[in-house]
C-alpha cells in the first residue's frame, strides 16, 4: 500500500469518524435537543477535510493500478453532497424508508460491483459506506443516492468513484449479510444468489440491525470525547467501533464459513485476520454478481473466493484500519501491545511503515496493519492499560493466524489474558460474564443437539450482542460480539463430556385439564415422573418435578388442570392461587401454557380461563410464556376445499389463534408468544436417536427446551446488564430514560406560598402590607372628610346632562375607591388586632381560649357556598358554573370534585376528587395537605402534596414539602425544603433544595430566589437553580417583574414581564412573556399578552372585556350578516347577468 | 331439472334430490337403500334429525359426511354464524332433514342466543332424532358438557334424550398409552353418557328403558377405507350405514317424537304459575298475620299510661272547650 492511498484513507477515516460523530450528535439531538450548531460545524469540518484530501496525490499500492487523481475531488464532493443529504434527511424518517432503501442499495450494489472489479481499489469513499453504517435510518438512503451517482460516474469511467460507491454498497450489504445470517441460520445454502435478496428482504431483522447501527454511532460520540482527552483512550474506543463492524462481519464470516470451511483454512496469507474472514463473508453474497469477473481477479484470492471478494474486503480492512490508527494517536508500543494481545496478527505488521507517522493526517498506515489493529481491539480495554501493558505482551502472538479453524487453542490463553488485563474495568468484567453466558447458552444448545444456526440460538446470541451494545452505550463502551470465541469455548468444554452445567431452568406448566401437562413433563424427562390418567384429573395439586435432561438441571412445576367453563373460574382461581403460593419461593423462569393442537377452540372458549390466569398472576406472566401445543402429531383437519390442510398451515393457524387469544387476555397486543409443539403419544414417530419427531420433521423436545433455556439465558443477561423492563415483545424498549430534568427544575423554581396558620389564611402577604401602611393614613381621613353623598337612582340619572353624568360618575368612582381602601385598611387592622388578641389569649388560662375558639368556629358551621370553580373556556353560551356549586361544610376536610378540562360541553365533567386539609401542629406549625386522584378510561393519576412551614427567629421561615405524583408511568416523589429570609424590608431571599425520586433515578436540585420590592409599584422576583441526575445537569433561571397601579387592588393597571431560561445538554431554551392590563374607561379592561421563545414560536393575544358596552356583543352579528350576504350576492350576480 | 321436477321441488319445500347417496361406494349405497326401504314399509316419509353439541366438535362435518356433499359450511378455525341450517334431501319419496346447529358454547358459557335461535328455527317442527355430538379424543368431561346438556334439556324437555344418540367424532384415533381402543371408547362414552343422564334428569327405570346409543364417526378425509371403499372405523365397521341404521332404530324406538310448539319454545308462562294459591295466601295473611297484629295494637293502646304533661294538656283543652 502506497502512502498516497493511505493518506486518503486516513483523511477519510477522519472524515468518517466525524461523520459518525455527527450522526451520533444528530441522534443525541433527536433525543436530547442538542442544538444543530455543532452539527453544522462538524459538517464544515468534514468538508474541509474532504477538500484537504483532494489535494493529496495518491498512489495505489494495494493494486497495481493507479488511481486517477481527478477522481478524488469528485469523490470528496460527492461525499460532501452526501453529508448535505444527510443533513437534510430528518430523523423522522421511518423504518419503512430504511427497508426500501436497503433493498435499493442491494440492487444497485450488484450492478456497481461489476465495475468495481475492473477498477479495483479506492478506499477514499469508504467514508460513505461507513456513514451508512452508522447512520442507520438516513444513512441507507444516502448511500443509495451515492451509489446512484457513482454508478453514473462509472459510466464516465471514473473509476474511483464507482469503486467507492461499490464499497458503500458493499458495506450496506455487509449489514444485509449480517441480517441474513440471523434470519437464515440453519438454512444457509451454498447458493449465494439467494442470499442477497434474502438479506435484503428480511425486514424484521433489518430493523434490528438498524438499532444496532445506532448504537455504534452513539459510541462514535464518546469516542470523540475520548480523543479530546487523551489519545490512548481514543484508540481503544475506536477499536470498539470497529468491533462493532467487525462483529457484524464476524457473523458474516460465520455464514460464509458454512458454505466453505476450506476458505478460512486456506487463508489469504496476507489477509488472515478476522476482518478478512468477515470481508469474505460479506462479499459472498456478492458472488453472484461477481462471478463473471472472477477470472480477472482470481489472482488475489487464494481462498477460492472470487477475487472481488478479497479485494473488497481488503479495502474494508484498509479503511477500517486507516481511520483507526489515524484517529488514535498512540505510540507504537501501544499498537503493538494491542496486536500482541489479540488473536490474529498478521505477519505484515512488521512491514507496516505506518506506525510512526500516524499522528498527522499525512501519515500513512498500511492497511493490513491497521486491520490487525482493529482485530486486536474487540474487547474494549482501558486506554491507560493498553498503553502500559504492551511491553509485557509477548510479541510472538503476532504470528498466529487463521482464527476460525485454528482458534480454539489460541483463544483460551488469550481469554485469560483478556481477563487479567480487564480486571480493573468493571465493564470488562460484565462483558466477560456475558461471554460466559453466551458460552453457557451455546453449550446448552450443543447438548440439545442444536447448531448455532438454529433460529432460536441465533436470535438469542443476537439479542445478547444487542443488549451488550445497548449497555455499552449506557456505560462507556461496547464489547465485541465474540461469537467465534464463545462457540469455540463451548465446543471445547462440551468435548470434555457432559459435566454438570451451572444452569438450571424452572418451567411452570399451565393449561386446561386433559391437554397433557403431566404427560408432557414425563416426556421431557423421558420417564414416568407423574402418573397420568386419561379420564381422571391426574394432577390434584401443584408439585415439583426435578431431573436432568442431557445433564442440564430442569425443574418443572406441574399444576392441576384448569377448567374452561366460565362458571368454573372460581375453581381455577383457587387452583391458580395455590400455584401462586407455591411459586412464591422460587418463581419459574418460564411458563409453558399447554393446549391441544387438534382442538379448535374457535369460540374463544379459552378466554375466561386465560383471563383468570392473567388476573391471578398479572399480565406479566405472559411475557415469559411459551405456548405448547400437544397432540402435535395429530393429522390436520380438512380444509375448505375438502382436502386436508397442510401440517404447517394447520400449526400456523392454530398458533395464531392461541397467540391472539393470549394477547387479548393479557391486554397487550405486542405479545408474541413463541409456540412449541409437543407430542407425548408413545406411538409418535421417532428418529434413530429415539427422539420423537413431528410430522414436519421437527424434533420437538430440544426445541421446547431450547426455547425455555433461551428465555432464562436472556433473563440472566438482563440481570447482568441491569436492563429492566425487558419484555420479549419489545427487546429494545429497555433503555432506562433519564429523568425529565427540565420538568423537575421548573417545578422546583416555581415559587410556592408558604403554608400558613388558619388565622392568617385570608390575609394576603402581610409583610407586604407593612410596606403600604405608612402611606395610607392620610387617605383614610380623607374619606371621612368628604361631604355626604347620595347615590342617584336610575331615573334621576337619566335626567342629568352628559357632563353632569360624567362628573357624577367620576365622583362616585373616587368615593367608592376611597371607601374600599378604607375597608381594606379596617380589615387589616382587625386582623392585626386579632393577632394580638390571640397572642394575649395564649397567655391566659385555657378556658378562655376555648371559649374564643368556639365563638370562632360557630359561624363557620353555617353552610356557605364554596367559590365557583373556574371552568375551562368554551364557546358554549351556557355558563354551567352553577352545576358545579357546592357548599362549604364545617368539616375540616375540604373535598371537591376535579373538573375534567377536556370534556364535552354538556357532559358531567368530573374526573376525580380533590381533598385538602390544613392541620396545625403545636399551634404554630401549619401543615397543609392536599391530594387529588383523577381517573379516566386509560389511567389513574394520583397527586399528593404536603407542605409545612416553621418560623424560626424573626423573619426567617423554612418550609418543607413532600410531593407525590404520577410522571408518565412512574411515581415521582419529591422532598423539598426552602428557607426564606425576610430580614430586609425590600429584599427577600430564599434558598431551597429538592430531591426527587422518579422511577429508579434520583435527582437533586438547588435553587436560589430573590424578591425585590423597589417600591409600592414595582417588584421583581428572580430565581435560579440547577437540577442534576446521573451526571446530567440542567440549569434554569427565571425573572418576573411586576409593575402595578399605585393602589393595586383597586387600580387595575398591571404589567408583568416574565423571562425564563433553561439550559439542558447545551440546548438553551429561552422564553419570555409580557402581560399588561390597562383599564380603558370606567368599566372596560384591555389585556394584552405576548410570549415568545427562542425557538421562534410565540403567541399574542389581546383581550378586551367590558361590563358596559353591551353593544359589543353585536359584533357577533357580523359573521351572521356576512353569511346572509353571501347567500344573496350570488343571486344578484345572476340577476345582473 | 325439468318442469315436473320444479313442481315437485316446490311441493317438497326446498328438499332436493339426495344426489350424494349415489356418490357413496356401492356397498354403502345398498345398505342405505335397504334402511330407507324400512321407512317405506313403516310408511314414514320423512325423518328430522337435529345435530347439537359444542363448537368445533364436528357437527357440520358429520352432516356433510352423511349427506355426502358439502351441505354445511365447515371452517376449521372460525365459528360459523349463529343460525341453524336445514339440510333436506329426498330419495324416492323419503326425505331426510338434518338440522345443523351452531356450537352451543361461546366464551366459556352456554350461548343462550344460539339456543333461542335454534328453538325458533325448530318451531313447529318435529324432532325425530337428536344427535349429540362430541369428540372421542378428549379425555376429560367438564362443567361445560354439563351445561350444554342442561341447556338442551331446558330447551326441549328431558324427553328429547329418549330420542337421542351420542355421536363421537374423530373416532380414528389411537388412545393414549396403556389403553386399547375399545376400552377407551367405552370409558369416554360412559363419561359422557353419565353427564347426559344427569343433565336429562332421567329416572333410574327410564335409563334402563332407553339407553342412549353411541355412534362413532370419523369425518376426516384420511379416514381408513375397506375393500369396498367404505369409510371404516378402527374396528372395521363402516360407520355411515351404521349411523343411519342407528337413526332408524331411534326413530322407531317407541318413544314419541318431540314436537316443538309454541309452548315448548316459550316455556311455561310465569304469570300462570301459582295463580290458584293467591286466595289461600290472602286468607292466611288475613287470619294469621293481620288479625293478631291488630289485636296486639289495640291492647297496647288500651294499656298505655299517659305522661303527666299530656294529661294536663288534654285536661286544659277539655276545660277550654
Amino acid at each position: 500500500m502506497g502512502d498516497g492511498a493511505e493518506i486518503m484513507d486516513m483523511s477519510h477515516g477522519e472524515e468518517k469518524k466525524l461523520v459518525v460523530d455527527r450522526i451520533s450528535d444528530e441522534q443525541v439531538e433527536k433525543k436530547e435537543l442538542v442544538g444543530s450548531v455543532d452539527v453544522r460545524d462538524i459538517e464544515e469540518e468534514v468538508f474541509e477535510e474532504a477538500i484537504g484530501s483532494q489535494e493529496v496525490p495518491k498512489t495505489e499500492s494495494f493494486e497495481t493500478e493507479d488511481l486517477p487523481l481527478e477522481a478524488t475531488p469528485e469523490n470528496s464532493k460527492a461525499e460532501h453532497e452526501v453529508v448535505d443529504l444527510e443533513e437534510t434527511s430528518s430523523d423522522e424518517r421511518g423504518l419503512k424508508d430504511l427497508k426500501v432503501d436497503y433493498s435499493v442499495v442491494g440492487e444497485s450494489h450488484g450492478e456497481v460491483n461489476v465495475h468495481d472489479i475492473t477498477t479495483k481499489e479506492a478506499e477514499p469513499d469508504f467514508v460513505t459506506p461507513k456513514m451508512n453504517d452508522g447512520k442507520g435510518e438516513a444513512g441507507a438512503d444516502i448511500s443509495y443516492g451515492q451509489t446512484e451517482s457513482s454508478s453514473g460516474a462509472v459510466e464516465n469511467s471514473e473509476k474511483t468513484t464507482s469503486n467507492g460507491s461499490s464499497l458503500a454498497a458493499e458495506d450496506v450489504n455487509m449489514e444485509n449479510g449480517n441480517i441474513h445470517s440471523f434470519s437464515e441460520n440453519g438454512i444457509v445454502s451454498l447458493e449465494n444468489k439467494e442470499l442477497v435478496p434474502e438479506g435484503v428482504s428480511v425486514s424484521a431483522w433489518s430493523k434490528e440491525t438498524e438499532e444496532n447501527v445506532h448504537v455504534s454511532a452513539g459510541i462514535g460520540t464518546e469516542q470523540e470525547v475520548g480523543e479530546g482527552k487523551g489519545t490512548t483512550k481514543n484508540c481503544s474506543e475506536k477499536g470498539l467501533v470497529c468491533t462493532d463492524n467487525e462483529s457484524g462481519a464476524q457473523k458474516n464470516g460465520e455464514t460464509s464459513a458454512v458454505f466453505s470451511s476450506v476458505k478460512s483454512a486456506s487463508g489469504d496469507k496476507s489477509l488472515d485476520d478476522s476482518i478478512e474472514v468477515a470481508g469474505a463473508g460479506t462479499s459472498s453474497p456478492l458472488e453472484k454478481s461477481s462471478t463473471e469477473e472472477k477470472g480477472e481477479t482470481v489472482g488475489h484470492s487464494s481462498s477460492g473466493f472470487p477475487g472481488v471478494t478479497s479485494r473488497e474486503h481488503g479495502t474494508v480492512q484498509n479503511s477500517n484500519g486507516g481511520h483507526d490508527v489515524q484517529q488514535s494517536l498512540q505510540p507504537n508500543k501501544e499498537l503493538e501491545n494491542q496486536l500482541g494481545s489479540r488473536v490474529d496478527i498478521e505477519p505484515e505488521i512488521t512491514e507496516s511503515p505506518h506506525v510512526e507517522r500516524e499522528f498527522e493526517v499525512v501519515s500513512s498506515v498500511s492497511p493490513t496493519e491497521s486491520r490487525s489493529n482493529t482485530a486486536a481491539l474487540p474487547p474494549a480495554r482501558p486506554a491507560g492499560l493498553g498503553r502500559a501493558a504492551p511491553l509485557l505482551e509477548p510479541a510472538p502472538r503476532v504470528s498466529q493466524q487463521h482464527r476460525v479453524n485454528g482458534n480454539v487453542s489460541h483463544n483460551q490463553p488469550q481469554q485469560a489474558e483478556d481477563s487479567t488485563s480487564a480486571e480493573t474495568d468493571e465493564h470488562d468484567e460484565t462483558r466477560e460474564k456475558l461471554q460466559l453466558i453466551r458460552v453457557k447458552f451455546l453449550r446448552l444448545a450443543h447438548r440439545l443437539g442444536q447448531t448455532p444456526h438454529n433460529v432460536v440460538v441465533a436470535q438469542v446470541l443476537y439479542r445478547l450482542g444487542l443488549a451488550e451494545q445497548l449497555r455499552g452505550r449506557n456505560g462507556s463502551r461496547v464489547g465485541a460480539f465474540s461469537f467465534d470465541r464463545a462457540s469455540a469455548m463451548a465446543e471445547q468444554l462440551e468435548a470434555g463430556g457432559q459435566d454438570p452445567l451451572d444452569f438450571s431452568c424452572t418451567i411452570m406448566v399451565l393449561g386446561k385439564s386433559g391437554v397433557g401437562k403431566s404427560a408432557t413433563i414425563n416426556s421431557i424427562f423421558d420417564e414416568v415422573k407423574i402418573c397420568t390418567d386419561a379420564f381422571q384429573m391426574g394432577t390434584k395439586r401443584v408439585q415439583d418435578v426435578e431431573g436432568f435432561v442431557q445433564g442440564i438441571k430442569v425443574r418443572v412445576i406441574d399444576t392441576p388442570g384448569l377448567l374452561p367453563s366460565l362458571s368454573d373460574q372460581h375453581k381455577n382461581v383457587k387452583i391458580l392461587k395455590s400455584v401462586r403460593a407455591f411459586i412464591k419461593k422460587n418463581p419459574p423462569d418460564i411458563v409453558l401454557y399447554l393446549d391441544r393442537l387438534d382442538m379448535q377452540s374457535r369460540d374463544s372458549g379459552d378466554m375466561p380461563l386465560l383471563c383468570t390466569i392473567t388476573e391471578v398472576f398479572g399480565p406479566s406472566i405472559w411475557f415469559n410464556a411459551i405456548v405448547g401445543l400437544t397432540h402435535a402429531a395429530s393429522a390436520p383437519p380438512d380444509g375448505p376445499n375438502g382436502t386436508a390442510l397442510s401440517y404447517e398451515m394447520f400449526v400456523t393457524q392454530r398458533s395464531h389463534v392461541i397467540q391472539n387469544v393470549i394477547r387479548q387476555a393479557a391486554g397487550d397486543m405486542r405479545l408474541m408468544n413463541p409456540v412449541s409443539l409437543v407430542e407425548n403419544h408413545s406411538a409418535c414417530r421417532t428418529n434413530r436417536a429415539g427422539q420423537r419427531v413431528l410430522p414436519n420433521g421437527q424434533v420437538w423436545k430440544p426445541h421446547l427446551l431450547l426455547l425455555s433455556f433461551a428465555s432464562k439465558i436472556l433473563a440472566e443477561a438482563n440481570a447482568l446488564l441491569k436492563l429492566q423492563d425487558h419484555t420479549p415483545g419489545r427487546p429494545l424498549a429497555a433503555r432506562s430514560k433519564a429523568p425529565p430534568l427540565p420538568f423537575l427544575l421548573s417545578s422546583l423554581l416555581q415559587s410556592r406560598p408558604q403554608a400558613k396558620l388558619p388565622e392568617q389564611q385570608y390575609g394576603d402577604e402581610e409583610d407586604e402590607d407593612d410596606l403600604d401602611e405608612s402611606s395610607d393614613s392620610d387617605e383614610e381621613s380623607e374619606y371621612d372628610q368628604l361631604p355626604p353623598f347620595k347615590r342617584l337612582t336610575k331615573a334621576e340619572m337619566a335626567k342629568l346632562s352628559k357632563s353632569q353624568k360624567k362628573q357624577y360618575l367620576d365622583e362616585m368612582e373616587y368615593r367608592s375607591k376611597l371607601f374600599m381602601k378604607r375597608q381594606m385598611k379596617e380589615e387589616r387592622k382587625r386582623r392585626k388586632m386579632m393577632k394580638k388578641f390571640a397572642a394575649e389569649i395564649k397567655d391566659l388560662p385555657n378556658g378562655y381560649s376555648e371559649n374564643v375558639e368556639e365563638e370562632r368556629s360557630e359561624p363557620a358551621s353555617v353552610p356557605v357556598s364554596m367559590p365557583d370553580l373556574s371552568l375551562p373556556a368554551s364557546f358554549d353560551s351556557d355558563n354551567p358554573t352553577h352545576r358545579y356549586r357546592s357548599l362549604d361544610s364545617s368539616n375540616q376536610w375540604l373535598v371537591r370534585p376535579v373538573l375534567e378540562t377536556h370534556g364535552w360541553d354538556h357532559d358531567v365533567g368530573y374526573e376525580g376528587v380533590n381533598a385538602e386539609r390544613l392541620f396545625v401542629v403545636n399551634e404554630s406549625i401549619p401543615i397543609s395537605f392536599s391530594g387529588q386522584v383523577t381517573k379516566d378510561k386509560k389511567d389513574a393519576n394520583v397527586q399528593l402534596e404536603m407542605a409545612s412551614s416553621i418560623k424560626h427567629g424573626e423573619g426567617r421561615s423554612t418550609s418543607l414539602g413532600f410531593d407525590m405524583q404520577n410522571v408518565g408511568k412512574e411515581m415521582g416523589y419529591t422532598v423539598r425544603s426552602e428557607t426564606r429570609f425576610n430580614s430586609f424590608r425590600k429584599n427577600k431571599a430564599a434558598a431551597g433544595l429538592s430531591v426527587t425520586l422518579l422511577g429508579d433515578s434520583v435527582s437533586a436540585g438547588l435553587k436560589v430566589e430573590d424578591k425585590l420590592m423597589a417600591n409600592k409599584r414595582f417588584r421583581m422576583v428572580m430565581s435560579g437553580g440547577a437540577m442534576t441526575s446521573r451526571g446530567d445537569v440542567a440549569y434554569g433561571g427565571s425573572l418576573e417583574a411586576q409593575l402595578r397601579d399605585k393602589d393595586y387592588p383597586l387600580g387595575r393597571c398591571l404589567s408583568t414581564l416574565g423571562l425564563s431560561v433553561m439550559d439542558w445538554h447545551g440546548d438553551l431554551a429561552i422564553g419570555g412573556n409580557i402581560q399588561s392590563q390597562v383599564p380603558i374607561g370606567r368599566s372596560s379592561n384591555l389585556i394584552a399578552r405576548a410570549n415568545l421563545n427562542n425557538k421562534g414560536t410565540g403567541q399574542v393575544s389581546i383581550r378586551v372585556n367590558s361590563s358596559e358596552q353591551l353593544q359589543l356583543a353585536m359584533v357577533a352579528l357580523v359573521p351572521l350578516f356576512k353569511k346572509l350576504l353571501s347567500y344573496y350576492s350570488p343571486q344578484q350576480m345572476q340577476y345582473g347577468q | 331439472m325439468d318442469g315436473q321436477g320444479f313442481v315437485s321441488m316446490a311441493a317438497l319445500q326446498m328438499s332436493r334430490e339426495w344426489l350424494g347417496i349415489q356418490q357413496f361406494p356401492p356397498a354403502t349405497q345398498s345398505k342405505l337403500l335397504e334402511i330407507l326401504g324400512k321407512y317405506k314399509e313403516e310408511d314414514v316419509s320423512s325423518l328430522t334429525v337435529v345435530v347439537m353439541g359444542k363448537g368445533g366438535v364436528g357437527k357440520s362435518s358429520t352432516v356433510n359426511s352423511v349427506m355426502n356433499e358439502k351441505a354445511a359450511a365447515v371452517s376449521t378455525f372460525q365459528s360459523e354464524g349463529l343460525r341453524p341450517s336445514l339440510v333436506s334431501r329426498s330419495r324416492s319419496g323419503f326425505t331426510l332433514n338434518i338440522i345443523d346447529t351452531p356450537g352451543l358454547i361461546e366464551g366459556g358459557y352456554v350461548n343462550d342466543q344460539a339456543i333461542n335461535l335454534i328453538k325458533g328455527f325448530l318451531l313447529n317442527k318435529t324432532i325425530d332424532v337428536l344427535l349429540y355430538v362430541d369428540r372421542l379424543d378428549v379425555y376429560r368431561v367438564d362443567d361445560l358438557d354439563r351445561q350444554v346438556v342442561n341447556a338442551i334439556t331446558d330447551a326441549f324437555g328431558k324427553e328429547i334424550w329418549k330420542k337421542s344418540a351420542l355421536v363421537l367424532t374423530h373416532a380414528q384415533f389411537s388412545p393414549p398409552d396403556g389403553l386399547n381402543y375399545d376400552l377407551f371408547v367405552s370409558r369416554r362414552s360412559d363419561a359422557l353418557l353419565k353427564v347426559i343422564r344427569a343433565g336429562a334428569q332421567l329416572k333410574k327405570h327410564e335409563i334402563q328403558a332407553s339407553s342412549i346409543p353411541v355412534i362413532l364417526v370419523e369425518n376426516s378425509g384420511r379416514c381408513h377405507k375397506n375393500d369396498n371403499d367404505e369409510k371404516i372405523l378402527p374396528d372395521g365397521t363402516a360407520w355411515i350405514p351404521s349411523l343411519v341404521n342407528t337413526l332408524t332404530e331411534i326413530s322407531f324406538n317407541g318413544n314419541k317424537s318431540i314436537h316443538v310448539d309454541k309452548k315448548l319454545v316459550d316455556g311455561p308462562n310465569p304469570n300462570e304459575r301459582g295463580k290458584r294459591l293467591i286466595p289461600l295466601i290472602f286468607a292466611f295473611q288475613y287470619l294469621l298475620v293481620m288479625k293478631p297484629l291488630v289485636r296486639a295494637i289495640k291492647s297496647d293502646v288500651g294499656r298505655e299510661s299517659k305522661p303527666a304533661w299530656e294529661v294536663r294538656d288534654s285536661g286544659s283543652a277539655n276545660r277550654r272547650s
